[in-house]
């Protein structure tokens, strides 16, 4: 067994897996991000970025990137009702990504208080969310 | 008592915006607040609006330094998603582009570190080599800055003249190698100025996933290059510089020696370049589906995630820079330091704030 299906057999086992050029991908909607980052961090993988998207049902879909021994593992998770504990305080490579995702998608990362990294003190966050809102009205075009 | 010093938004050692708050006590740091939030330009929400094509020239104005490998990494996680191939001989154009780039990023960035370091004529021996490799990049492509070689599935243009890029790299070879290595590593002025000097441990470069020179620097052996090779990095032979001291002096080291892999490079390339086509598809169609891609720029890991809901017009486009994981850890390396010595380390992780804002 290799270290990256160690690493997933430790996070969650029985969750939909798949393997493409670039790397692997672990789907868990309900994944325990704390467990993974607390693995990862033990199996010194590097957080290489977490990118978020928004979804139809006004969660935010999170993919964790890790590197592991120059290998790609990819995360995917949902946020529950716009929130998900943050990891910063696990893992510190986190702590400008979720400042930086709670500016642009307003996700509510638990545990501390964010500041803003990208916006202005005046600006609200969630900028890059108001695309899911004229998606909605416009039918799917951007 | 301690006191609060605003450095910033405009850095004494760049042209660029950043804020620095050092809090000392006498002449030693206590703390540092970073702000970088000036240059925000949503560019991710911007090429989530644009064609596939037109999200290329975008992608090329986030950085004006390395602005080649923006669209080379975003052209990468198109053609991953639609499946397809680059000629050998496009491959072969990229990673002569990309080292040229990474060579006149380099100079560019030792330059600057002379400047701090209140060495003139080491700054003017450093923009006279960038400038050969401006002049060869303009030649190549038209352009100083943004050379619109990239494009998915290819290249734009050939190579017109591939003796005067070999005569290039051979110049620059042996300007760094005879020139600034010796004064960059010999020279006391510079030493007393580097040695020692904001220092970042292995276990704290790899905690916050700091990347690039920066990491290597620290004596972690990472580089895209080698381990998730891309272009024709597979089919050339070259060394990945590291040093363990993790100082101002091992990161400038660490570039000055990564010019002369780059200089290898670009020749061994250059004479491998099998003839053939270079250009991709007039027209690419994009299935629904999502791909990342990574590639090593001169700052570091740079990291794309493009995904498609099989329009023309990318619906999520991320993009990580380097600079965006190394400039969070100029503050650990500032604590303690002195007062003095501010500028020339946050200098010397060779941040840019354009690319962390985007």
């Amino acid at each position: 067994m290799d270290k990256i299906e160690e690493i997933l057999n430790s996070i969650c086992q029985g969750k939909s897996r798949e393997e493409k050029p670039e790397g692997r991908w672990l789907e868990d909607p309900a994944l325990d991000v704390e467990k993974m980052a607390v693995v990862m961090v033990e199996a010194g993988a590097r957080l290489v970025t977490v990118s978020a998207s928004c979804l139809d049902t006004g969660e935010f879909r999170l993919i964790y990137h890790w590197d592991v021994d120059g290998s790609l593992l990819n995360c995917v998770t949902l946020t529950r009702q716009g929130s998900l504990p943050g990891i910063a305080g696990i893992c510190p490579a986190a702590q400008w990504i979720e400042m930086e995702i709670r500016d642009y998608y307003a996700v509510n990362f638990t545990g501390r208080d964010l500041p803003s990294l990208m916006l202005n003190d005046r600006d609200s966050a969630g900028i890059f969310a108001r695309k899911f809102q004229r998606r909605q009205k416009t039918g799917g075009r951007p | 008592m301690s006191y609060t010093i605003p450095i910033g938004p405009y850095h004494p050692a760049l042209e660029e915006p950043c804020k620095v708050q050092v809090t000392c006590e006498g002449e030693t740091v206590q703390d540092v607040a970073l702000s970088v939030r000036y240059n925000f330009r949503g560019v991710e929400w911007l090429a989530e609006r644009r064609n596939y094509q037109q999200a290329v020239a975008l992608v090329e104005r986030v950085c004006g330094i390395c602005s080649n490998v923006h669209t080379l990494t975003f052209c990468a996680a198109v053609e991953r998603l639609a499946g397809l191939t680059v000629s050998e001989r496009a491959q072969y154009i990229r990673t002569i582009v990309v080292e040229l780039e990474r060579l006149a990023s380099h100079a560019l960035w030792a330059g600057i570190a002379a400047e701090v370091i209140g060495f003139q004529t080491l700054f003017m021996t450093c923009f006279a080599l960038r400038e050969q490799l401006m002049d060869l990049l303009e030649n190549m492509s038209g352009n100083r800055v943004h050379y619109g070689m990239n494009c998915i599935g290819g290249v734009t243009r050939d190579l017109a003249d591939p003796g005067a890029v070999l005569d290039v790299a051979r110049n620059v070879r042996q300007a760094v190698g005879d020139r600034l290595i010796p004064l960059f590593a010999n020279d006391r002025t510079v030493r007393a100025r580097c040695a020692g000097i904001g220092k970042l441990s292995r276990e704290l470069a790899l905690a916050w996933g700091v990347v690039g020179p920066n990491a290597r620097a620290s004596g972690l052996i990472e580089d895209i290059r080698r381990t998730s090779p891309y272009a024709a990095y597979d089919k050339l032979d070259f060394e990945v510089p590291v040093e363990t001291t993790g100082d101002v002096l091992a990161r400038v080291v660490v570039r000055l020696l990564e010019m002369v892999e780059s200089c290898r490079i670009i020749e061994q390339a250059v004479e491998a370049a099998p003839p053939g086509p270079i250009h991709g598809p007039d027209f690419v169609e994009v299935p629904q589906g999502e791909a990342v891609a990574r590639s090593e720029a001169p700052r570091g890991e740079l990291f794309y995630y493009v995904a498609s809901d099989g329009t023309d017009v990318p619906c999520r486009v991320k993009i990580r820079t380097p600079s965006f994981v190394n400039i969070p850890v100029v503050r650990p390396m500032m604590i303690g330091a002195n007062l003095a010595d501010v500028a020339l380390i946050n200098a010397s992780i060779d941040p840019c704030y354009s690319c962390t804002s985007r």
